[in-house]
């Protein structure tokens, strides 16, 4: 147990420096971190600046209202401010992406480690189904789905997760392979430990650095797809995500009015969740990656 | 509408289905694998397998399509019915009318069935059935229709984009410690993963909205006739470019930062470092030996990273409200016109499964390392 500290206490100290070299990786972490932050402070500026109303509830301002220092985006169609209704959905699109790509994540590692790690038959089978949904367009499945049952936030995100985890999967699993050739791991297994205890408390903490790029993978695979269903018009109303909030802007043709500021807004916001989510996976990956090191010389 | 009863017998059929789909999975990776099986060695042994591989895959893929297809609540004929009158259309359709086209369409029959004469139809006959939403036109030639557009955009795109991508990359990589270079690959970095509809929202509101310059809507001006006229033609490209555009921005990206990692590998490699110390040119290096070990890997990520392209692709067509398949798959779901869609998904999984085994055919053609594995 100490032991496994020790690795995490390395772990920690690594990130630290890592975090000094790479310039990716702190612009990265500084974005999300503030993407985070309005997100879940979202429920208390709304209360400030919109009278302790929901920026999702219709009909309390009039319509249309052109931007101003109380609405700073104005308000839309139905009389709901505007960037109250943003920060609303940067809120849901990032827990669906935490949420689904944190399922799907437990699902890769689980299968990534045994799969790695025990070879043979159960990898050839493991590898073969991530290989074989990693290949078929999920869009048109997703869209079935989506079409048949009147999904709430867990079962979307479920769905959703049913199909990201193979992409982190494959991240995982060639790490896996190559470290259970270190010969710490023939150490562990000549000193009786079983594999259960080699596959979590040997290799697992080696792991880290590429189950946060996984889950980098997955959180993005999510967020993607959710925000394609949600512009074909799919999906549960009740989730307000930046998808859905994009659909309702082109159906009511915020584009012919002109009315830029909020679709420059929606953009901006979904296009920081996956640039700040992508630094961090690429600033990880190039620090990580030893061949790279040969290279770069660092 | 089926009643509650009926969706819980339904939803039961498909976990019985999977079941059987998982044993079949597990049987044929366990024939694949297993030692008492005679061994193909070689190449033939190869092929056999990812021929296996692909037909499951297919198999699987579209199975669990087929019911999860038949899960939506209602049926086509409710639903045409449904549409027509929100058209204000009046059908004047009796119930006898109705059930005869179910009867005329094997709707009447149990999902086995019609699961087994679809199986049937579509891989004795290739006939994909009639579709309901365009009847009487059966749903190969409404594809058909739509195919070119999607084929057309998304071949042209994946594949300027992959080849841009990959030579800027290499040399990116080749020059890595160069500021421009560091500084093109950070953009390119934090791009790299936008998804192609949220790029085409941006593209549509500043080019076509904001700036007039394209088109943002539609395949080709109302006013011209499809035709081989030069008319038309220019108009194809102007109304292609932002769709077009949209695609081939992040992917372009995305390849130009997985090949630069790729050469940095290659870089490291020691049969660089001889190279250099034999003083070969530079260029000719970069040729050689960073090139040709870098399209290989990149080949195959292109035919993997098909799927996922069509997905983004399909959602852009949408959004540009482009004649091409993904926006009929979304039109096909709102009449739930059963054989459309499946037709749809059919071509799609199957377009993109042909393309990964032909890749498949290809690789130990030019990779003599994996001809010999298994000797």
């Amino acid at each position: 147990m100490s032991e496994l500290l020790g690795t995490l206490k390395r772990r920690v100290s690594g990130f630290i420096s890592l975090f000094k070299r790479s310039l990716a990786l702190r612009v990265g972490v500084a974005l999300l971190l503030l993407l985070i932050f309005l997100a879940i402070f979202q429920p208390i500026i709304d209360q400030y600046r919109l009278e302790g109303h929901e920026a999702t509830d219709l009909g309390y301002f009039e319509k249309f209202l052109p931007p101003s220092l109380k609405h700073p985006l104005g308000t839309d169609q139905f009389g709901r401010d505007v960037l109250g209704l943003h920060l609303t959905g940067l809120k849901f699109s990032l827990i669906v992406g935490a949420l689904a790509g944190s399922v799907a994540t437990l699902i890769s590692v689980c299968t990534a480690i045994i799969a790695g790690y025990r070879g043979g038959k159960i990898d050839s089978i493991l590898n073969g189904v991530t290989n074989s949904i990693l290949v078929i367009p999920s869009l048109p499945i997703l869209m079935v789905v989506a079409f048949y049952t009147r999904l709430d936030l867990v079962s979307m995100c479920l769905t959703l997760a049913a199909f990201s985890w193979p992409w982190s999967t494959r991240v995982i699993r060639a790490q896996v392979l190559s470290l259970k050739e270190r010969t710490y791991v023939d150490l562990a297994k000549v000193s009786g430990e079983n594999h259960f205890e080699i596959m979590f408390a040997e290799i697992l903490p080696n792991l880290i650095p590429y189950i946060i790029v996984g889950l980098g993978f997955s959180v993005i695979g999510a967020i993607f797809a959710e925000t394609g269903l949600r512009i074909i018009g799919l999906g549960p109303t009740t989730v307000v995500s930046l998808g859905l909030l994009i659909q309702q802007a082109l159906q009511y043709g915020l584009l012919t009015q002109k009315r830029y500021a909020e679709i420059m807004s929606l953009v901006l916001l979904l296009m920081s969740i996956f640039i700040s989510i992508n630094l961090i996976n690429k600033g990880m990956d190039e620090a990580f990656n030893p061949r790279l090191k040969k290279v770069t010389g660092e | 509408m089926p009643s509650p009863h009926e969706e819980e017998i339904k939803s039961n059929l498909v976990y019985q289905n999977l079941t059987v789909s998982v044993i079949i999975t597990l049987i044929s990776s366990f024939i694949t694998k297993s030692k008492h099986m005679v061994r193909i060695p070689g190449f033939a042994g190869y092929i056999l397998k990812k021929v296996l591989i692909y037909i499951v895959t297919f198999f699987l893929a579209f199975t669990v399509m087929f019911w999860a297809l038949r899960l939506i609540p209602g049926d086509p004929w409710s639903r045409f019915v449904d549409n027509l009158r929100v058209l204000q259309v009046d059908p004047r359709i009796s119930r006898e009318f109705i059930e005869e086209y179910k009867r005329k369409f094997g709707l009447d029959k149990d999902v086995y069935t019609q699961f087994a004469l679809y199986i049937s139809n579509v891989f004795l006959r290739f006939d994909l059935g009639l579709s309901i939403a365009s009847y009487p036109t059966p749903a190969q030639v409404v594809i058909m229709r739509y195919l070119p557009w999607s084929i057309g955009l998304l071949g042209i795109c994946a594949l300027i984009s992959w080849s841009i991508g990959i030579v800027l990359g290499a040399f990116i990589g080749w020059k890595h410690h160069k500021k421009l270079s560091s500084a093109i690959f950070t953009i390119a970095l934090g791009m790299s993963q936008i998804p192609y509809f949220i790029m085409a929202i941006l593209l549509i509101m500043i080019l076509a909205y904001g700036l007039g310059l394209f088109p943002g809507r539609w395949a080709f001006a109302p006013g011209t006739t499809p035709g081989l006229s030069l008319d038309f033609i220019l108009s194809v490209i102007r109304h292609g470019f932002l769709p077009a555009l949209s695609i081939m921005i992040t992917s372009f990206l995305s390849w130009l930062v997985s090949t630069r990692a790729l050469t940095m590998t290659i870089l490291g490699e020691d049969y660089l470092l001889f190279a250099e110390a034999k003083g070969l040119k530079k260029i000719r290096m970069l040729n050689r030996y960073v090139l040709r070990n870098m399209i290989l890997p990149q080949a195959t990520g292109l035919a993997i990273s098909l799927g996922f392209m069509v997905n983004g692709a399909y959602v852009v067509e949408w959004i540009f409200q482009y004649p091409g398949v993904g926006t009929l798959l979304v039109h096909s779901f709102l009449w739930l016109d059963y054989n459309l869609a499946q037709g749809i998904i059919l071509m799609t999984m199957f377009s993109v499964l042909t393309a990964n085994l032909i890749m498949d055919f290809f690789y130990p053609l030019i990779d003599p390392r994996v001809r010999t594995e298994g000797k």
